[in-house]
C-alpha cells in the first residue's frame, strides 16, 4: 500500500471538511439552545404541565432550602409531583435572577424580596409582569395586613410568605448572670446595661460593619419601626406622595442620631468598621461581648459558635424609646413566588398550597426559628423565640423600614454612606440628603 | 549572473501528476473548514458577547428582555458627572500606579537577590513565590482575618511594644486603599520576582565576568548591563501588572466591599454593583468599555515606553 493511498484514505473531502465544520457549528448552536431551554426544568411535557405529577423547578435562598427540605418527600408523596432545587445565598440569588427571567431560564418557583426592597422584590416583578397572579389562592385569607402590603400590586397577591424574620437583640446569658444584669426594655435601660457591661471590660454590643455594613440596617429599621412607624403607619404612603421626606422627617433624624450615640458611649465594638459581622457574632458567643442584633434565622448561626448553643443566649425585642410598651417588632416575610412563564405553573402553586397547610407551615418556622408565614394558627415550638412571641401575638410588628421604598438603591446608600457616617465622614443631613435623592429616582 | 545560474539549471523533471484524493486535500477552503469549528465557539464565546457589550454601553438595558433603549452616550456623561464613578477611578489609577511601581521594585529586589549562589535560593523562591499560587478571594478573606482590629497582626504589634503601629487597617478610609495595595503587592511580588529571574538567567555570563575583570564594581555591573538587558523582562512585568492592577476586584470586593463608605471602590467594583445591585446593566457596560479603553491605552504608552529603553544583547 503506498503512502499516498494510505493518507487519501483518512482525508476527507474539502466538502466535507466543510459540511463536518458547519455541523460542528449547528451542534454548538443546538448545544446552547438546549442549556439555555433545560434549565427551566425540561419539556412541558417531563414537567407535567398540569396539576398531579411533573416537575417543578425551586431556586431558594439556602434558609429556605433548609426549611423546606423536610416537607419534600412528602409532598411528592401527597401530589406525585417531584421538586428540583437549586438554592444559593440571597445576595446571590438576588444578582442571578433578573438575568434568568431575562434569558428565559429561571424556576418556575423562586425567592423575592419583600415590597420594593431589591430589584428582585415582590412590587418591582409583579409590576413588570414577570410573576404569576396568585390572588385566587385559597391561603391569600391567611396573610396578615402588614405582609399583604409587601405582596401585592394593585390589590393582587403575587408572593407567598413562607416564613417571617425578626429583628431581635441577643444577649449572653452567662455574662448578664455575672454582672447581675436584666435584659433591657426601654431606651434609658439598654444605656445602663450598655454601660455596666463596659465598665466589666466587655464590648457592650458586638458590631461589625465590615464588607457591606449589612449590621447598620438592622438598627435603622429597629428604631424607625418603633420611633417612626409605629406613631405614623401612613409614612410610607406620605413619602410616595412627596409630603415628607428623610430629611424633612425629623424621626429619621431621631433614628440616626440614636444609633451614633451607641457608638459615641463606646458601646459598639471597637474599629467596628474593620470588624467582619461573624466575628461580631463570635465575640458574642465568647463572653467578649454581651449582645448583639441579629435577625432571628441568624440565631442558629450564632448558637454554632458557643459550646452550650441555644442555652447560652437569650433575646429580647430592642428597646428604642422610654416606654416599653411602644417597642414594635420589626418582622420581615420571606417570599416565594411563581414564575409568570413557569413551565409548570400548576405544580407550583400546588407546592404553595401544600406548604400553606397549617402544619408544613409549622414544620417549616421550627425548622429554621422563624415565625410562621401565615396565621394559620401554627404553634412555634422554639424556646428561643420565647421571649418575643408575646410581641408576635399582640400585633406588636412592623415591617422592615425599606420594604416600601421605591428602590433598592435607597438602602444601598444608607449602608455605603451609613459607613461614613459612623466615620464621622458626613453628617445626617448629608445621608439623609443622598436618600432622598435615591428616593426620587422612583421604581425602575 | 542570477539569470545565468538560472538558465544554466536544468528543468526539474516533471512531477507525476497527484492522485485524484491528493488533489481533494490542496484547495484553499480546508484550512478555513478545519477553521471554522473553532472559530465559531470563540465567536460565540468571545466575540459576541463583547461586541454585545461594547453595545449594550449605549442603552439603558436593566438586564431584562423588555424595554431597552439607545440612549446614546448617556451613560458616558453620567460617568463623567457621577461622583462615585470619578472617586473609583482615581482609586483604580491609585492602586494602579503604586502596584505597578513598587511590585516591579520588590520583584526586581528579590530576583537580584535569589539570583546568586545563596544556599537556601530555591527555597526562598519558592517562598516567595507561593502566595501567587493562590487564588486571590482565599488570600483577601485570610488578610481580613488578620487585620481587623484585633487581630493577629496588631497583636503581634502590640506584643513587641508597637501599639502605635497596630490600625484598623481596613476600617479606616485613609488607611483601607493602602492596605488592600499592599495584600494586592503581597500577593503578586513574587510573580514579577520570577519573571526577572528568567530576564536574569537569560544575562550571558561573560558579559558580567568580563567587566569584572576589568574592575566594574558590584553597583556598576548592575546599573550598566543588569538593568538595561532586564528591560525586556521590566516590559512583561510592568504590562501583566498594570493590565491586572487597574482591573483589581477581587481582593476589593472580598476585603472590604469597595468601603469604608466608598474609599476602595474601584472601576470594576462599580460595574459589579451597577450590574447586579442596582439592575443598570447599561450603565455597568458603559463602565465596562471606559475600562478596557483605559487598560488598552495605558498598557500602550506603557509598552511603547518600555520598548524604546530596550536593548540588543
Amino acid at each position: 500500500m503506498s503512502p499516498i493511498t494510505s493518507h487519501s484514505r483518512f482525508t476527507p473531502s474539502r466538502r466535507a471538511l466543510l459540511l463536518g465544520g458547519a455541523g460542528f457549528g449547528a451542534l454548538t448552536l443546538a448545544g446552547c439552545g438546549g442549556f439555555v431551554n433545560d434549565d427551566g426544568g425540561g419539556s412541558g411535557e417531563e414537567s407535567g404541565s398540569g396539576s398531579g405529577g411533573g416537575t417543578v423547578t425551586a431556586y431558594l435562598s439556602t434558609e429556605q432550602n433548609t426549611g423546606i427540605e423536610p416537607l419534600v418527600e412528602p409532598f411528592t408523596a401527597d401530589t406525585g409531583i417531584e421538586l428540583d432545587i437549586a438554592s444559593v445565598a440571597v445576595p446571590d440569588m438576588n444578582q442571578q435572577l433578573p438575568v434568568q427571567l431575562s434569558s428565559g431560564t429561571a424556576a418556575d418557583l423562586f425567592r423575592v424580596s419583600p415590597g420594593y426592597s431589591s430589584n428582585v422584590a415582590a412590587g418591582v416583578l409583579g409590576s413588570s409582569g414577570d410573576l404569576l397572579d396568585l390572588s385566587d389562592a385559597a391561603w391569600t385569607g391567611d396573610i396578615d395586613d402588614g405582609t399583604r402590603a409587601l405582596s401585592d400590586v394593585d390589590g393582587k397577591t403575587y408572593a407567598f410568605p413562607v416564613a417571617r424574620n425578626s429583628l431581635v437583640l441577643a444577649y449572653n446569658l452567662a455574662v448578664f448572670a455575672e454582672l447581675g444584669l436584666e435584659p433591657p426594655t426601654t431606651w434609658p435601660e439598654l444605656l445602663e446595661v450598655s454601660q455596666a457591661l463596659t465598665d466589666s471590660g466587655r464590648t457592650a454590643i458586638s458590631h461589625g460593619l465590615s464588607g457591606g455594613a449589612i449590621y447598620l440596617q438592622f438598627y435603622v429599621y429597629i428604631f424607625a419601626g418603633t420611633l417612626l412607624y409605629g406613631p405614623n403607619p401612613d409614612l410610607d404612603a406620605q413619602m410616595r406622595a412627596g409630603e415628607t421626606s428623610f430629611s424633612d422627617e425629623p424621626g429619621w433624624t431621631e433614628v440616626f442620631t440614636k444609633y451614633l450615640e451607641l457608638r459615641d458611649k463606646g458601646f459598639f465594638t471597637e474599629g467596628a468598621l474593620g470588624v467582619p459581622p461573624d466575628q461580631a457574632m463570635q465575640d458574642l458567643a465568647t463572653g467578649a461581648a454581651g449582645m448583639t442584633v441579629l435577625t432571628n434565622s441568624g440565631l442558629p448561626a450564632l448558637f454554632e459558635y458557643s459550646e452550650s448553643g441555644a442555652e447560652a443566649f437569650s433575646i429580647v425585642a430592642m428597646p428604642s424609646s422610654d416606654d416599653a410598651g411602644a417597642t414594635l417588632l420589626p418582622t420581615a416575610p420571606d417570599f416565594l413566588a411563581v414564575n409568570a412563564a413557569a413551565k409548570n405553573p400548576d405544580g407550583a402553586r400546588a407546592l404553595l398550597d401544600f406548604l400553606a397547610g397549617p402544619g408544613n407551615v409549622e414544620t417549616y418556622a421550627n425548622t429554621l426559628a422563624v415565625l410562621p408565614g401565615l396565621d394559620v394558627g401554627a404553634v412555634v415550638d422554639n424556646p428561643s423565640l420565647e421571649p418575643v412571641l408575646p410581641l408576635v401575638d399582640e400585633g406588636r410588628t412592623v415591617p422592615y423600614a425599606n420594604y416600601l421604598w421605591p428602590n433598592g438603591d435607597v438602602q444601598q446608600t444608607m449602608l455605603q454612606s451609613g459607613q461614613q457616617l459612623y466615620a464621622d465622614e458626613i453628617t445626617i443631613p448629608d445621608l439623609l440628603a443622598q436618600m432622598d435623592a435615591e428616593y426620587a429616582k422612583g421604581t425602575p | 549572473m542570477t539569470s545565468a545560474v538560472t538558465t544554466a539549471t536544468p528543468p526539474r523533471p516533471t512531477q507525476p501528476a497527484p492522485s485524484g484524493s491528493r488533489r481533494s486535500l490542496t484547495p484553499a477552503g480546508v484550512p478555513y473548514a478545519l477553521l471554522l469549528p473553532a472559530f465559531v465557539l470563540y465567536a460565540l464565546v468571545v466575540l459576541y458577547p463583547t461586541l454585545s457589550g461594547a453595545l449594550y454601553a449605549f442603552t439603558d438595558w436593566s438586564g431584562r428582555a423588555d424595554g431597552t433603549t439607545f440612549i446614546g452616550l448617556e451613560n458616558f456623561a453620567e460617568i463623567l458627572s457621577d461622583v462615585a464613578a470619578r472617586s473609583a477611578l482615581r482609586n483604580s489609577l491609585i492602586i494602579a500606579v503604586t502596584v505597578t511601581a513598587v511590585q516591579t521594585l520588590v520583584g526586581l529586589g528579590l530576583a537580584l537577590v535569589l539570583h546568586s549562589s545563596l544556599v537556601t535560593r530555591n527555597v526562598l523562591r519558592t517562598l516567595f513565590f507561593a502566595p501567587a499560587m493562590l487564588p486571590p478571594v482565599i488570600i483577601a478573606f485570610l488578610w481580613t482575618f488578620i487585620l481587623t482590629p484585633q487581630g493577629p497582626l496588631n497583636t503581634v504589634l502590640r506584643a513587641v511594644g508597637l501599639d502605635f503601629l497596630a490600625q484598623n487597617w481596613l476600617g479606616e478610609s485613609s488607611l483601607a486603599l493602602w492596605t488592600v495595595i499592599g495584600v494586592v503587592i503581597w500577593q503578586n511580588a513574587g510573580l514579577t520576582m520570577v519573571i526577572y529571574l528568567a530576564g536574569l538567567q537569560g544575562i550571558p555570563a561573560e558579559l558580567n565576568e568580563s567587566s569584572e575583570l576589568d574592575g566594574a564594581t558590584w553597583w556598576q555591573r548592575t546599573r550598566l548591563i543588569t538593568v538595561p538587558l532586564l528591560i525586556p523582562a521590566t516590559t512583561v512585568a510592568m504590562s501583566l501588572t498594570l493590565i491586572s492592577s487597574l482591573k483589581l476586584f477581587d481582593q476589593v470586593f472580598a476585603m472590604t466591599g469597595g468601603g469604608p463608605g466608598y474609599s476602595t471602590e474601584t472601576l470594576s467594583v462599580i460595574m459589579y454593583k451597577e450590574a447586579f445591585v442596582s439592575g443598570r446593566f447599561g450603565y455597568s457596560a458603559a463602565i465596562a468599555l471606559v475600562l478596557t479603553m483605559i487598560v488598552f491605552a495605558f498598557a500602550m504608552v506603557q509598552l511603547g515606553a518600555l520598548r524604546r529603553f530596550e536593548v540588543d544583547r
